[in-house]
């Protein structure tokens, strides 16, 4: 009975961390523009593409590079998913900031399309292997099989998010996006450059995503051109759930998440004593999140988004 | 003088005579469209399919400013009403204009309870929650087996009659598909001018402001959710008589974006900007067929240059149908 | 440009230097319609790169009776509607002599009645049974049935593995759910017990919960019924959860691929269906995937074989149709008896595959895959 709630519990973890890490992408954006940027799914797949590319390149195969190699294809790929993220707001949300609420939602809908249809060109719409950047090997821990793959990206994503909150929280260019997330307007009168701040968040939110990318590439071993499509609705679920706008809501609806999708998966057919299956496993996510949102409307950890916040004069 | 007023009458005849050559044109485009080869009419049968769901979710976006992406479940309830009771699936064969108002109607249902738990819900939220029901719909339809036929979907379905005479050519499907989207318009654009629609309006200009002066909104939501989803039915209906055979992948998430993007990149708000969306989004792709790999990474680009270039969309609200027969026919 | 248009128009041109009569080569086109783009991109993409193999080489070879083909590949994006659309598109273009597809039974049965109207040729794809039971003549299906594919294992588990519990996962779709229901019945009914039947998405990337849930039912055999890239993924995942039991999966695991992304390690679990005699002893395969690769620079995909055969099929009625017309097309396809790749084809009067086909077992084993059993 041990090994089988530490295997789940540890299943829930990886899962937890990497909806987390790509979550943060989602939150920081909607914190300060209102913006909910359905290209981030995208990019996540982008990161575990440009690593592939990166190491397969780069450094001549990628089944044999050291550790090394790794650490610098991730900072590698952090910085350009990062600015691939900068690039597209410039381009495709900036020029909308007057306009409808709807109208820089459905731009990124057509980028994450355009994206999308451009890797498969590019790279081929076949699944391609991805080894794990962790060495795979396996734990027995009290009957429950844990892999090194599993404790590595739990480990890491927990740090990039820690880092994450020290950053904010610390640092003065982390002040700035605070500033900035609660308020445009009045950072504005204080001087502050509010675009910088907005790149800066589009630089650091699509490039945990693009981490998440690479994580999630290791721990099922494939990449494909849509695998972003699924994943990213779900992170976008754990962000909400977690209360969109609050990073720690944003770690916070990950884990959560991973832990629903678990317990639904095991849970379900012995409650319903066989009448549903695993694979209503979805839409238990999703009326978690709908009975969640109806009693708080802004997510477990959300703030009441004020008017002066609203970016966009209107909604339609 | 007098050469100033001839200048003046010969430019406005010139006038007079574009603009009926304008509407000549398209009443011959219209009417003519049937004698075109099969695969135009059944892109012509397409468009206005998608007008239909356009206009009814242009109802609730445009007009009350309520963001609905699950609008794919109500087209959905309509499709399967028909499905399950015109085919072999449970032997039951109603005949199709007794199914039009049951379809239009168990939608409208299903609108009025989505409707009911997202009341309390704004802007972004009301979006995700209304996503999650459109996917929960299709689940749903895809896991129950042993009433929707699961993902292999409901087969053989009936042959539509009106008044006896069947309806299989897209030819036949376009006059009705052409008569039921002139008479739900004309429907619409009444409701945008009546009180309820002045209501829907209030709602979407501030919702705080317009309980402020009384109005109820709570029915006036529903009202909302209700009428649209009533038209997402009858589409729904009609699209499962048109292709005989439906499954749940006829109703993705994808489907309900494009729908919504056919009203935003049409131009919200506005049923003239409905028609240019639908024609825009569900012709471009065929017309991309040429560049083949490369038509979805266009078409992607396409929309988002088009959102980019043009937010409020290729029509802008106010040129509505009044405007356009005063601009069409004022002297 | 196609090559085809390369060799077609080097034909023509070969001709008028030699002052040979004909202006230029007679082109019949051949249409394929499947998911170019989207989520199935990978599989209808490689599918119609066996076809593109295949009338490439019969191009190159000089053509058939004084024909080249033309090779006309269309999107339908596994959505019925641009199915419908796609199918009015071609039925409407004259040139068209057969069309090959669609890959989807969700997009053949919207479109068998516009085929149907057409009197279009039309070879399909989809493992949905009611397929050729529409009432339409002018199809024919060379898609071997795939059910016998669930009853071999569920024998060979038995009585060759002496399994009692085997635990049932399929991806809720025609084909999976077909054939994994098929080794609950026959795993029953040889004494065996069923400990679950679950279901997943097909979309589903994740089977760590689930499997971590049928290892407590301690199951000697898991049979999966879906395709590939999952079969791989739950192969990978239960190997690192440590579900030690045998994973029997059907013909879409029959490709190099599984064994490179479930790791070495993982696969040595597998059991795979398929209704070819062994690749190795089948030089024409191992030869199939070095021509596939050579011209596509990657390796086959899990239906490119298929694409091929189809290809040939049509090639084959065409060839022996008195006239260039669809209704005589037809006909020659009804009658076709034609050997392949994949073994003898030829078509009952349903359209369906004469015989069924045999079934063969196999293990991989050290990344190879090595004959178990067949039926």
């Amino acid at each position: 009975m041990t090994g089988l709630l530490l295997q789940q519990f540890v299943n829930m973890a990886t899962i937890g961390a990497i909806y987390a890490l790509i979550a943060l992408g989602y939150t920081m954006v909607y914190g300060v523009l209102r913006l909910i940027n359905f290209v981030h799914s995208e990019l996540f797949m982008l990161g575990a593409y440009f690593c592939y590319g990166l190491l397969a390149f780069g450094f001549g195969g990628i089944g044999s590079v050291g550790a090394l190699a790794v650490t610098v294809a991730f900072f590698a790929v952090f910085a350009l998913v990062g600015f691939t993220g900068v690039a597209i707001e410039r381009i495709a949300y900036k020029p909308l900031r007057q306009a409808t609420r709807l109208a820089p939602m459905l731009s990124a809908l057509g980028l994450s399309l355009f994206f999308q249809s451009a890797v498969q060109v590019l790279a081929g719409p076949q699944p391609i292997r991805f080894p794990s950047i962790f060495p795979g090997t396996r734990i027995m821990v009290a009957g429950a099989v844990i892999t090194t793959t599993q404790l590595g990206i739990v480990v890491l994503a927990v740090a990039l998010m820690l880092l994450l909150a020290a950053f904010v929280a610390r640092t003065r260019l982390g002040v700035l996006v605070r500033a900035v997330s609660e308020s445009p307007r009045t950072s504005a009168l204080l001087g502050i450059n509010v675009d910088r701040a907005i790149s800066l968040i589009f630089f650091i939110g699509p490039g945990l995503g693009g981490l998440g990318g690479i994580l999630y590439a290791s721990y099922y071993g494939i990449m494909y051109p849509t695998m972003g499509t699924i994943v990213g609705l779900k992170a976008f679920t754990a962000a909400i759930l977690g209360g969109i706008g609050s990073i720690p809501g944003a770690m916070l609806g990950g884990f959560l998440l991973g832990f629903v999708e678990v317990a639904g998966t095991a849970l379900l057919p012995v409650l319903s004593g066989g009448i549903l299956g695993t694979d209503y496993r979805d839409i238990f996510a999703f009326i978690v999140l709908v009975t969640v949102l109806i009693f708080r409307p802004t997510g477990l950890l959300g703030e009441q988004i004020s008017e002066e916040t609203m970016v966009y004069k209107r909604d339609y | 003088m007098a050469s100033v007023s001839v200048a003046r009458s010969g430019f406005r005849a010139g006038r007079v005579l574009a603009r009926a050559l304008l509407v000549g044109a398209v009443l011959a485009v219209l009417l003519l469209m049937p004698q075109a080869g099969l695969y135009y009419v059944r892109l012509a049968d397409d468009v206005l399919i998608y007008v239909l769901l356009a206009l009814g979710l242009n109802l609730v976006i445009g007009y009350a400013g309520l963001l609905d992406l699950g609008f794919v479940a109500f087209y959905a309830v309509g499709a399967y009403s028909y499905a399950l009771l015109a085919s072999p699936q449970f032997g039951i064969h109603l005949p199709f204009l007794v199914i039009l108002p049951i379809g239009a109607a168990l939608a409208a249902c299903f609108g009025i309870l989505l409707g009911i738990p997202v009341l309390p819900l704004r802007g972004d939220y009301l979006a995700i929650v209304t996503l999650g029901f459109g996917e929960i719909i299709r689940i749903l339809l895809n896991n129950m087996d042993a009433v929707t036929g699961g993902p292999q979907g409901v087969m053989m379905i009936d042959v539509p009659r009106l008044a006896g005479y069947p309806l299989i050519s897209p030819r036949g499907f376009y006059w009705l598909l052409l008569g039921i989207c002139i008479i739900v318009g004309t429907l619409v654009l009444r409701l945008e001018r009546s009180i309820l629609g002045k209501a829907w309006a209030a709602i979407r200009e501030d919702q705080d402001a317009a309980r402020g002066i009384g109005i109820n909104t709570v029915r006036v939501k529903l009202a909302a959710f209700a009428i649209s989803a009533s038209i997402g039915g009858l589409a729904g209906v009609i699209f499962a008589s048109f292709q005989r055979y439906v499954s749940p992948e006829s109703f993705t998430f994808n489907e309900s974006i494009l729908i919504v993007l056919i009203i935003v990149i049409g131009g919200v708000g506005n049923i003239l900007g409905v028609i240019t969306g639908a024609i825009a989004l569900i012709v471009l792709p065929e017309l991309l067929r040429g560049v083949a790999e490369y038509r979805m990474m266009a078409f992607g680009f396409v929309l988002a240059a088009l959102i980019v270039l043009r937010p409020e969309g290729l029509v802008p609200r106010s040129f509505g149908p009044a405007r356009l027969a005063r601009w069409l026919f004022a002297p | 440009m196609r090559r085809s248009h390369i060799t077609g128009l080097a034909l023509a041109i070969a001709a008028a230097a030699c002052g040979i009569g004909v202006a230029r080569a007679d082109e019949v086109t051949i249409a394929s319609a499947g998911p170019l783009s989207g989520p199935q991109a990978f599989f209808g993409v490689t599918w119609q790169n066996g076809m593109q193999l295949y009338l490439d080489e019969v191009n190159k070879s000089g053509g058939v009776n004084g024909h080249t083909f033309k090779f006309m590949k269309m999107d339908d994006q596994a959505d019925p509607r641009q199915g419908t659309l796609v199918a009015q598109k071609l039925c409407d273009d004259d040139s068209v002599k057969v069309v090959l597809g669609h890959f989807n039974s969700g997009v053949v049965l919207p479109t068998l009645p516009i085929y149907s109207q057409c009197d279009m040729p039309d070879i399909i794809f989809g493992s949905n049974p009611a397929l050729t039971q529409q009432g339409v003549a002018n199809i024919v299906r060379p898609v071997p049935n795939d059910f016998i594919q669930g009853a071999l294992p569920a024998n060979y588990a038995r009585n060759d593995m002496k399994a009692e519990r085997a635990a049932v996962v399929n991806d809720k779709q025609t084909f999976g759910e077909g054939v994994s229901r098929i080794f609950a019945e026959r795993f029953k009914q040889a004494g065996g017990t069923v400990t679950s039947v679950s279901q997943v998405n097909p979309t589903d990337v994740d089977f760590t919960a689930l499997i971590t849930q049928l290892k407590q039912q301690n199951p000697q055999v898991v049979y999966l019924g879906a395709v590939m890239p999952q079969l791989a993924l739950f192969a990978k995942q239960m190997h690192d959860l440590g579900l030690d039991a045998k994973l029997f999966v059907p013909d879409g695991g029959y490709t190099p691929d599984l064994p490179k992304q479930a790791g070495d390690a993982a696969a040595q679990a597998i059991y795979v269906t398929f209704q070819v005699p062994p690749y190795d002893s089948s030089p024409e395969l191992v030869d199939f995937t070095k021509r596939y690769t050579a011209a596509f620079h990657s390796d086959p995909g899990a239906y490119s074989v298929y694409g091929y055969i189809l290809a040939q099929i049509a090639v084959a009625a065409i060839k022996s149709a008195p006239k260039l017309d669809r209704a005589d097309i037809v006909s020659a396809l009804h009658s076709t008896k034609l050997d392949t790749i994949l073994g003898p084809v030829s078509f009952d009067k349903n359209g369906d595959l004469a015989g069924g086909g045999r079934v063969f077992l196999y293990h991989i084993d050290n990344g190879k895959f090595v004959l178990a059993g067949h039926s």
